[in-house]
């Protein structure tokens, strides 16, 4: 466990941060330190790759489907040019991998009538069929980032960092007769515990880089730590207590409350040995406290980019996810002169005018994923840069917003995966490929021992070359 | 599990379609006032010799007999009861059999004697109630405070007024239609940590070492400050209107505001914009700083002491993004990072705070050593944090945590005290609303103890904790007296925390709580700004709460012949004679409106950014007024044409009724679209027109499939009311689900009912309705779990 050797890992940490202006350091970065860092990568490629530097992983989840047509590159093989819509990603060309083909079947209704958009979010990342209901009895299933979190718990500061840019709305019901739990998160814990995404900039960074702005003495600290571990013990034994004396359901309640409770204790453990290092790395390479919520969606959007991008390079998590907006979102981009709203546009009928719309809320998106890849591919890391170790994976869980299908996904992944991944390719499966496959082989490439995710079929064929 | 949305109903709109002139139509209206004494034994002999055979030789060609045509399968339901667990399902056979959608034209056709049977079976079956059997009230699952209650009860607990720590928790999971449903309401890592580092924000709030009249600078970021932004970034001023917070002043005293801003620049003039208290302009600046690199605004000013509203106003936006010369178009938008409030600086007279001395009512001294001190300090604090007495097991666990503060932390004696108490807000007696079964009761019904029927009465109607008085009640065991349960009803009815009520459920129920998050297209609706949002919020509440105070009745809210406006809003009705902020009583005589439906709110959220509804706006009155919502469309229908040309060519009904051409969505849209079209004359902002937006006079007549013609919003008022006891059968089930926190089920009908009746008996009056339902078994009883051997002991529970 990194726990037993906090200070140099922290220290080579520091050293990464400082890599990007002194690549001098860079040459002394492998000698030290980094067989700690990852006690991580003991398996998997990211060790095969040489180094023992560790696999990240990242969802992006985009609403709607897309218009495939001008996402899709003309031809398989080496991407020669890229389509108009992915025409931002220029820069990364070489890190991306653009997969076309996938299905995710468990969004297909299956007898449960409409509601494709609470399906596709909810399939997206666990493969799963959600339970068709609005209250009661959510079930779908673990999602791939929290299979891999459950692996890598206690490794990193947060086993994994939920991300998203709007909050789930509060009155009317969300699609069809789901539960707004559905619609408005992909990552899931436990088949009927969600993971709710953070949308405050602020309280993001609060979570990475550990208390906010308080000047608190090193011993005044080490009371916090003192007092909270003695508060969650208390709660624990109560909740404990408690457990026993309810039924069923009420029990299923209470352990998730528990679970949450350890998990913070968990982290509350890292912070008393790490807390003030992890604040002062976060000063040094220049990270300041969102102060107020970003005035539109372009700056939010890359500001939890930037942030996403500090937590993999100074390694607090290894596991993300990002909910660009929830399935089924309305939102207009009156910036992009896109005033109709975004879910209203996808179903076209194949009128041109409103494709056009489509097509520049689509290339937003990837421009802003764009952003993202550049940024990690900017930073150091070993030999290479940040995004060699990372599998950023964007897309969405239909195909095409007007049809609403759940073949044909949309799906971008950037990045090789620790050199699980050979990118700069247009890999197109036979119909009806499991979304899923990829997770197994993502799951695989972070050392994940799986046979099976979802409803995978086997690891994806060709990633590698 | 059978839902029992959206439909109780059945008796009225969705199964007389197509048989508006059939022989039997009357006989439902009698049938719906007297209930016909039919038996399950009764209704299975009938689907046996009369109905099945009917199924049978029209429908089981393409779905029976191994044959599923659109998933379609009549053979699966055998029996009448498996006909009641699925009421959805056949109450959209109902009406596509009624409307003749089902057979296709091309096969053989029943005679409508033969229709009348089927769908007089079918209205039957699934009205069926045995009243006469036992009822079981349900079970509700521990329950999380969701952020309302969370922020309303550390409210009430510490007295902290101007502190709400839950806005910055994920947002509640919503199910049923509401965010208080005990299911849905779910915990994470992510929340338990904001669970521990609010309470102990809370406590430092309340105890901090602060004298009040110290000098203290408070600031409130951009995303903490309450109006409205574009709907997702706040802090953002995009249209006219103001950002604000209630800020508590400690005294009469000069304060120093200071406000960060920036513009995007556009245009000739900079972005303006105004300080106001209390709606009181103090200052305009002009705002020349760029976004990215904003600037300080500041101004003295002397306030009275209290809780007064700081705004931060945008009065002169501009917008072009129609101009030719691409070069010419941009926006003028205000961003606000944070307003700061410094001070007080010449203030008097010190107070002590009251939060302080609610915790630390005795102090030790002689006779009263610091663990004896403490140990009725948390004793105190705890029985009212869990809403019942603590036992004395978790009181040792809470003095433990005193006595690690005390000798491992060092602390003093407040210090001991203040980590017990955080102890006491983590704790899941805190968090959750916890209810126990008695062994004995095995898995039947039994009343929840006095102490749950308190908690369940103050979220019920405060969205809080229960206050001295219920909990005293609770302990000498009266409350469940029926006379004291109707005195304490009425008595929170009447007490200012329930306007968390109105808030939590109307917005709910209604959407009003949706006017947050809707933004109207700004080049086409310019009228519509925050003022605007916030007097339509604002008239929803104070029609209810007047329907509340004065124990109206509840039919006002489909048709009544007075609002409350404000000059803003009055303007937009086109009422004269109405000046300034205030809101007051007038009556709607000789407008176009009454009851909710008219209200610029309902309208609002019932229509898209850049054009009304007819369709949403119908969906919006079958499901929330008349419990009788259409199934979803299926997921490939394309949406309506938009473009300008197709604006121009054709009228939106000339539009819908093209898109219904199919007979699949006829079924549905034939109940929905004249409903809709029968308010457009108000625009998607609730302004009334008598023109569409391409200058052609507007339509609103239109046909019910039960035979009712309608012609604008009068008509559709006298049909609603006309239909009053499904819309007060559907206002209870709505009001149930929020009063229990559960979903309700088939068994719960009966229930709905037996409130239907009493209601009635008290001429509809709204404290009879609420006074039906805290009577209600489902409301002053669970039952035990099923098997009963999950039943556990409830020795830890301090019950």
């Amino acid at each position: 466990m990194s726990q037993r050797h906090p200070i140099t890992r922290r220290t080579m940490l520091r050293g990464l941060g400082v890599t990007m202006a002194l690549p001098l350091l860079d040459v002394m970065l492998p000698a030290r330190g980094l067989a700690q860092l990852a006690g991580a990568a003991e398996t998997g490629a990211g060790a095969a790759a040489g180094g023992a530097l560790p696999v990240r992983m990242a969802m992006f989840f985009i609403p709607n489907g897309v218009n495939i047509p001008h996402w899709t590159p003309a031809s398989e093989g080496a991407i020669a040019e890229l389509p108009p819509t992915l025409a931002s990603l220029a820069k990364v060309k070489d890190n991306l991998t653009v997969l076309s083909g996938l299905a995710l079947d468990n969004a297909k209704a299956k007898g449960d009538g409409p509601g494709d958009h609470a399906r596709s979010a909810a399939a997206f990342l666990t493969g799963a069929h959600p339970y068709k209901t609005a209250g009661s009895n959510i079930k779908v299933g673990v999602s791939v980032d929290q299979v891999a979190a459950q692996k890598f718990a206690g490794r990193t500061k947060l086993p994994s960092l939920e991300l998203g840019l709007d909050r789930t709305q509060t009155a009317g019901n969300c699609d069809s007769g789901y539960s707004c739990a559905y619609v408005s998160n992909i990552s899931w814990r436990a088949a009927d515990s969600p993971m709710p995404k953070e949308v405050d900039p602020a309280a993001v960074f609060d979570r990475l880089f550990g208390a906010n702005s308080e000047h608190l003495s090193s011993e005044a600290r080490a009371k916090r730590q003192l007092f909270r571990k003695s508060v969650l013990d208390y709660v624990n034994d109560d909740a404990k207590r408690l457990s026993r004396s309810l039924g069923a359901s009420d029990r299923r309640k209470m352990d998730e409350f528990s679970t949450s409770v350890r998990e913070i204790e968990r982290r509350l453990e890292f912070n008393r040995q790490q807390e003030e290092q992890i604040a002062n790395e976060a000063k040094e390479l220049g990270v300041e406290r969102p102060e107020s919520m970003p005035g539109n969606m372009t700056d939010h959007m890359r500001l939890m980019a930037d942030m996403l991008a500090l937590s993999f390079q100074m390694d607090l998590t290894r596991i993300s996810t990002f909910m660009v907006a929830r399935d089924g979102s309305d939102r207009s981009y009156g910036w992009l002169g896109v005033n109709e709203g975004h879910h209203t546009l996808s179903h076209h009928g194949k009128n041109p005018d409103k494709i056009e719309q489509i097509r520049k809320i689509d290339r937003y998106h990837v421009e802003q994923y764009a952003y993202f890849l550049e940024k990690l591919q900017s930073i150091k890391e070993g030999d290479g840069t940040l995004l060699d170790n990372c599998m950023v994976m964007m897309g969405s869980g239909i195909g095409d917003g007007d049809r609403h299908n759940h073949d044909e996904l949309p799906v971008l992944l950037a990045g090789k995966g620790g050199g699980a991944i050979t990118p700069g390719r247009h890999l197109r499966y036979s119909r009806d490929t499991p979304l899923c496959n990829l997770y197994q082989s993502m799951l695989g490439a972070m050392g994940v021992e799986c046979d099976r995710f979802g409803d995978s079929t086997s690891a994806l064929k060709n990633l590698k070359v | 599990m059978p839902l029992l949305r959206p439909c109780l109903h059945l008796l009225t709109a969705p199964l007389l379609t197509g048989l508006a002139v059939s022989l039997f139509a009357p006989s439902y209206v009698i049938a719906a006032e007297e209930p016909v004494p039919v038996t399950m034994e009764v209704l299975q002999e009938r689907f046996t010799t009369q109905v099945q055979p009917l199924l049978e030789k029209y429908c089981y060609d393409c779905h029976g007999d191994g044959m599923a045509k659109g998933k379609v399968a009549l053979d699966k339901y055998p029996t009448v009861l498996s006909i009641q667990a699925n009421r959805q399902a056949w109450l959209h056979i109902a009406d596509t059999v009624g409307q003749r959608v089902m057979p296709p034209e091309k096969k053989p056709q029943p005679t409508d004697a033969e229709l009348a049977t089927l769908s007089h079976f079918i209205g039957e079956t699934l009205d069926f109630v045995d009243l006469a059997a036992p009822r079981d009230p349900g079970r509700v699952t521990i329950h999380r405070l969701n952020r309302t209650e969370y922020n309303n009860t550390i409210r009430d607990l510490l007295g902290v007024t101007d502190f709400k720590p839950a806005d910055d928790f994920p947002a509640d999971d919503t199910g049923y239609g509401f965010d208080n449903i005990a299911d849905v309401l779910s915990m994470s890592p992510l929340l338990a940590e904001k669970y521990l580092a609010a309470a102990e924000q809370v406590l430092d709030k309340a105890l901090g070492n602060n004298d009040p009249l110290a000098r203290k600078k408070v600031r409130y970021l951009g995303r903490q400050l309450e109006g409205r932004g574009d709907g997702n970034s706040d802090g953002d001023l995009q249209t006219n209107g103001a950002m604000f917070k209630r800020h508590n002043f400690p005294a009469e005293a000069v304060y120093e505001i200071r406000i960060r801003a920036a513009q995007d620049k556009f245009g000739d003039e900079d972005a303006r914009m105004a300080l106001r208290i209390d709606r009181e302009q103090v200052e305009e600046f002009n705002v020349a700083a760029r976004r990215g690199d904003p600037r300080m605004y500041i101004r003295r000013v002397k306030v009275p002491a209290g809780e007064h509203r700081v705004a931060a106003a945008y009065t002169n936006n501009a917008v072009d993004s129609k101009n030719p010369d691409r070069s010419k178009r941009g926006d003028r938008n205000l961003h606000i990072d944070f307003i700061e409030i410094d001070g007080p600086f010449d203030a008097q007279a010190a107070q002590q705070p009251t939060t302080y001395s609610n915790i630390f009512f005795k102090k030790p001294g002689p006779g009263l050593s610091d663990d004896e001190c403490a140990h009725a300090l948390i004793e105190h604090f705890a029985s009212r944090a869990f809403r019942r007495p603590v036992s004395s097991d978790e009181l040792n666990g809470l003095m433990d945590l005193y006595k690690v503060a005390r000798t491992e932390g060092k602390e003093d004696f407040e210090g001991g005290v203040k980590l017990a108490l955080t102890g006491v807000l983590v704790s899941p007696h805190f968090l959750f609303r916890i209810e126990h079964d008695p062994v004995e009761a095995g898995d039947k019904p039994h009343p929840v103890s006095p102490y749950e029927l308190a908690t369940r009465l103050s979220y019920f109607l405060w969205s809080s904790m229960p206050d001295d008085q219920l909990l005293s009640l609770a302990k000498t065991g009266t409350l469940s007296d029926p006379k004291v349960l109707d005195e304490q009803t009425r008595r929170m009815l009447a007490d200012p925390k329930a306007a968390a009520f109105v808030t939590s459920f109307v917005g709910q129920w209604l959407e009003i709580r949706n006017l947050e998050s809707h933004v109207p297209d700004e080049t086409k609706y310019p009228a519509y700004d925050e003022a605007l949002r916030i007097s339509m919020q604002k008239e929803a509440e104070l029609f209810f709460q007047t329907i509340i105070k004065e124990n109206r009745s509840i039919l006002e809210l489909l048709n009544s012949d007075y609002t409350f406006v404000n000059e803003r809003l009055a303007k937009h009705y086109g009422i004269e004679g109405v000046k300034g902020d205030e809101f007051r009583k007038v009556s709607l005589e000789g407008t176009h409106r009454g009851g909710v439906l008219t209200m610029g709110g309902v309208l609002t959220v019932t229509a898209m950014p850049t054009r009304t509804s007819p369709v949403k706006r119908g969906k919006f009155v079958l499901e929330k007024l008349l419990a009788s919502a259409p199934p979803p469309p299926p997921a490939d229908v394309p949406a309506l044409n938009d473009k300008p040309q197709a604006i121009k060519a054709a009228t939106m009904r000339e539009r819908l009724e093209k898109h219904r051409e199919n007979p699949n969505c006829s079924v549905c849209h034939m109940r929905m679209d004249p409903i809709g079209f029968a308010l457009e004359n108000f625009d998607a902002i609730g302004k009334w027109r008598d023109m569409d937006e391409s200058k052609r006079p507007i339509d609103a007549g239109g046909k019910l499939p039960e035979g009712e013609t309608l012609d604008g919003a009068g008509s559709l008022r006298d049909v609603l009311v006309g239909r009053k006891d499904q819309f007060v059968d559907c206002l209870i089930e709505n009001l149930l689900t929020y009063a229990l926190g559960r979903g309700l089920e088939q068994s719960d009908r009966a229930t709905v009912k037996v409130i239907g009746r009493q209601v009635k008996e008290d001429e509809y009056r709204f404290g009879a309705l609420v006074s039906a339902i805290v009577h209600s078994e489902a409301f002053g009883q669970r039952r035990g779990p099923h098997p009963p051997e999950q039943a556990a002991s409830t020795e830890a529970a301090g019950r």
